[in-house]
Parts: structure tokens; sequence; C-alpha cells
């Protein structure tokens, strides 16, 4: 070697650097991580770590599954969920989107509803179900009514923060312009809320879900809740683990359907435009 | 000609109360001014002599505790337009709906307003950014759409709240050109507020000076320079000369207010 300093070389990368995040990757990588827990899940089972009947087993779900989709028994049970679900949620959000922005925009309908909300939504709403299957019964309506119920508070909550965290400088200008208090609701409030509304209606569904299948354990003869209980009597693990993966597989695509409208009404949002 | 005027203001005074204290603060004391029809006149000051203040008075933003704001009267639309510090533009609009954004408040239909604001978004040099969303623009290029959202309502007069302020150096000795190129054009009043002593020199016809606790007029000094105006006037001994006796003016006053502040 010759003198002088040494020089340490940054190598080029010969090809034009690529976004990180492609769709394929993440694909790819998620369903290594899916197929993994699932291969040692049944590997542990087989090898005899623990005893099959307790977690039951990949394979012993599948055949579950197998037999009852083919013999129409869990098809019933999953409509009537995802029913109460529906209906529950778009009347939650029919409801509580409007009266959120309400709230958030008259300082009169704030000062109404806001102590009562806050009283209604500290309270643990599970607490209220006993009550509801009192007064609506087993059937579908008291589902209904507690998805309602856990759904609303999340989608009023997160409107009236939406509505409230409405940049001054952009409601400033269209008073500067000399445009109506209506206008500055519709083109101002209306699109900055849209992403807290959306973010409640994600929150929301979640709770959703988790209302169906609370109330379906505690006073049901249908529904998916009313499968896992009904099979956890009979200590039948690999229906009781059905049922919870099809609610987990429930909650995956609810939650992307919510992502799809997300994207569909923020194009201007730099992040989702790569 | 006639000379009439485009804005004027009498003895105006904003007074707040502070809210921990309860004493009462002067931002604006008896501000007389008058700015004749077609003028560019800059308000220059320190942080705190209200000169933003005065101008959200005149958009109607604020209101001043006493005094009396004139504007001259327009046949139709707005008397005044405001063209903010930060661009504030939606960023949930395009450019071309942003610009459309005063004509809408104005009551013209959004469509209508796309179509009439198409000429302003090519004055102010965004031709063909028409479809672009505020992220996708550099901080010079949503100033221009601040402007152009400004002109688009065709008021007689033009209130400028620093809008080149958070711009680098170069961009903003550019838009400083390009806005008289468009002030040119357009033929409007301006009334232009910033803490540069070389933008306001560079641009205006007359720069009131204003001082701090309570806000104030100290000076209001006509400023000789032949236009149009190229940026290579800043190099001039004449400039510079305008530059050093207001900057004089400035300073002395601080140099006051700070002994005034030991002393207190």
């Amino acid at each position: 070697m010759t003198g002088g300093p040494a020089l340490v070389a940054r190598p080029a990368a010969g090809a034009p650097a690529r976004l990180r995040g492609a769709l394929g990757e993440r694909v790819f990588y998620g369903l290594i991580g899916f197929v993994g827990v699932l291969l040692i899940w049944e590997a542990t089972a087989q090898l005899g770590l623990y005893r099959k009947s307790l977690l039951s087993t990949p394979s012993a779900i599948w055949q579950a599954a197998a037999t009852d989709i083919a013999n129409g028994e869990l098809w019933p049970h999953v409509s009537l969920s995802l029913t109460e679900f529906a209906i529950g949620f778009v009347l939650s959000l029919v409801l509580g989107v409007p009266l959120g922005l309400l709230i958030g925009w008259f300082r009169r309908v704030d000062y109404l509803f806001s102590g009562l909300l806050a009283g209604l939504n500290a309270m643990p709403h599970v607490a209220l179900i006993p009550l509801i299957i009192l007064v609506a019964g087993i059937g579908m309506e008291s589902k209904v009514i507690v998805v309602f119920l856990w759904t609303f508070f999340a989608v009023v909550v997160t409107t009236f923060n939406g509505v409230q965290t409405t940049a001054r400088k952009h409601l400033e200008i269209t008073r500067s312009f000399g445009g109506s208090q209506w206008l500055a609701f519709r083109t101002v409030v209306l699109p900055s809320t849209l992403p807290f509304i959306i973010s409640g209606v994600r929150i929301g569904a979640g709770r959703a879900l988790v209302g169906v299948v609370s109330a379906e354990f505690l006073a049901a003869n249908r529904g998916l809740g009313f499968y896992i209980s009904l099979y956890g009597t009979f200590l039948d693990t690999a229906r009781v683990m059905l049922g919870i993966v099809i609610f987990g597989i429930l909650g995956v695509v609810i939650g992307e359907l919510v992502r799809v409208v997300e994207r569909r009404f923020e194009v201007w949002r730099p992040d989702l435009h790569h | 000609m006639e000379h009439h005027l485009a804005l004027s203001a009498r003895g105006v005074q904003m007074e707040y109360r502070d809210r921990q204290s309860g004493k009462r603060l002067l931002a604006l004391e008896n501000v007389d001014l008058d700015v004749p029809d077609g003028a560019f006149v800059s308000l220059l000051g320190p942080s705190g002599c209200g000169k933003s203040t005065f101008l959200k008075i005149v958009n109607g933003l604020l209101r001043q505790t006493s005094g009396e704001i004139k504007l001259h009267r327009v046949a139709k639309g707005r008397e005044d337009a405001m063209v903010f510090q930060d661009a504030s533009l939606f960023p949930w609009y395009t450019v071309t709906d942003n610009v459309a954004y005063g004509l809408v408040c104005a009551g013209v239909s959004r469509k209508a307003a796309r179509e009439r604001v198409q000429p302003f978004i090519d004055l102010v040099g965004l031709g063909g950014f028409g479809d672009k969303y505020p992220y996708q623009l550099s901080g010079g290029m949503q100033q221009r759409a601040n402007l152009a959202r400004a002109l688009a309502v065709d008021a007689a007069i033009l209130l400028m709240d620093e809008p080149f302020a958070s711009l680098d150096a170069q961009t903003r000795e550019l838009m400083q050109a390009e806005l008289l190129r468009i002030w040119n054009a357009a033929r409007k009043t301006v009334v232009f507020v910033t803490h540069q002593i070389d933008e306001a020199v560079f641009l205006s016809d007359r720069v009131v000076v204003m001082a701090a606790r309570p806000g104030r007029v100290i000076a209001d000094i006509t400023i000789d320079l032949p236009r149009p105006r190229e940026l290579s006037v800043k190099r001039t001994p004449l400039f510079q000369d305008y530059g050093e006796r207001i900057w004089g003016l400035l300073a002395g006053r601080q140099e006051e207010t700070a002994s005034q502040g030991r002393a207190s």
C-alpha cells in the first residue's frame, strides 16, 4: 500500500433504491409469521408437550370447520352475529356522527350532553348487559343494543374531538373571506374531522365485535358467541377455538374495510400516496 | 384624476385584558393611516408592535376597541382580501379548489369558481399545478396559491400579513420581485406587513414604521425609488440610505424600550 490516509468506501447499490413496505413483502412476511405459529402449535401438540384437548390443534380446528360448514351448522351462527353487528354498528354511526358534530360545533349542545356522555362512557359497559337482556330479551334485539352502545360512545367522542381540533387558522380563512358559519362547517370542520370519524369507526368496530360475543355469552340461543360457550361446556376445544378464529378473521376483514374507506377519503394525505 | 383613499384609519385603538393580571394591554394606540388607491404601503416594526393586529382589524377578523376604519366601497365583491402569514391552504383541497375558496365564500358555486380562478393560477406562476395538493408544493408555491386566492376575489385592497416570513432567503427575494410583477399586472392597493426592512423598502411606495408597547406609528417614510424595480435596486446607495434611516429609527426605539424595561 502507498502512503496517505486510508479511505473507506461506501459502495454504490447499482440499482435504484426501493421504497420500503412493498405490498408483496408485507404479505409474504405476514404469511410466514402466521404459518409459523400454526406449525409450532401443531408440532408441540403432536409431540405431546401438553394435552391436545386443552388447546386443540390447527388440524383438529380445520376438521371441525370442515364438518360444521358442510353440515350447515356454523353459518347460521355466523350470519346472526354479523347481522347483529351490522345493524348496531350502522345505527351507532347514523346517530353518533351527527351527535358528535353537534356537540363539537354548538357550545350549548356540548353543555347539554357532554357530562352525561362522559358518565355513560366511563361506566363499564359489560355491567349493562344483564339489564339490557332483562329489558330486550335474549333475541337479536338485546345484541343490537349492546353493539350500538359500545360503538356509539367511541364514535361520538372521537367525532367531537375531531371537531374541537379543527385548526383555528383554517376557520379564520372562511371568516376572512366572508363565508358563512355553515360554509365553514361544511368545507372546514367536516373534512378535518373525517380522519377522527374514521378512527372512531375503527375503534367502534373492534368494540362492537367484543360486544356481540359478550352479549351472546351471557344469554343467547344462537350466534357465534353462543357457539363458543356451548362447545366450551362440552369441552370441545376445537370448536371453541374455531369460533375464536372466526372472530379474529372478522376483526381483520372489518379493519381492512375501514382502511379501504380511509384511503378513499384521504387522497390528500401524503403518506397514502405512495 | 381624483385620488381616492382605499383605506382610512383614524384613532384606532386595540386593548386586551390580560387573563392573569387583569391588566389592560394596549396593542394599538391611536393609529392614523391613509392609503391611497393603488398604493403599496408597508407596515414595518418589531413583533408586538400590533402590525398584524391592525391588518386583522381592517380585514374584520378582529374589532378595534375604538377608532374608525373606512374602506373604499367597491361596486361588487369584497373591499379587501387577506394573504395569510402561513399559507393556510386547506390540505384536503387541490390548488384550484384552494384558490377558488375565496369566491366560494362570496357565494359563487364551486364549479364556476374553479373556472374563474384559472387566470389567477397562471398569473402567480402555478399554471399546471392546479390539481396538486398543498403537501406537494414547496413553501414558495404555497404562498403563490395563498396570493392567488386573495387576488381571485378581485378585492380593491390586498392585506398581506408577513407572507414571505417563513421562506428561505432566496425564495423570499424571488417572491418579492414576483409580487411587484403581479401588483403591476393586477393594479391593487396593497397593505403589506413585515419586520424586514429591505423587504419593506424594496416593495413599497411608503413605509410606515411602528414601535411596540404600546403599538403605534412612529414614522411614515415615502420611498422615492423609480418603478418598475428590479432586485438590483437593493444594491444602490439610495436604497441603502433608506434602510439605514429606518434601521436607526427602529434601533433607537429598541434601546429606549430596553432602558424602560430596566427602569420598571
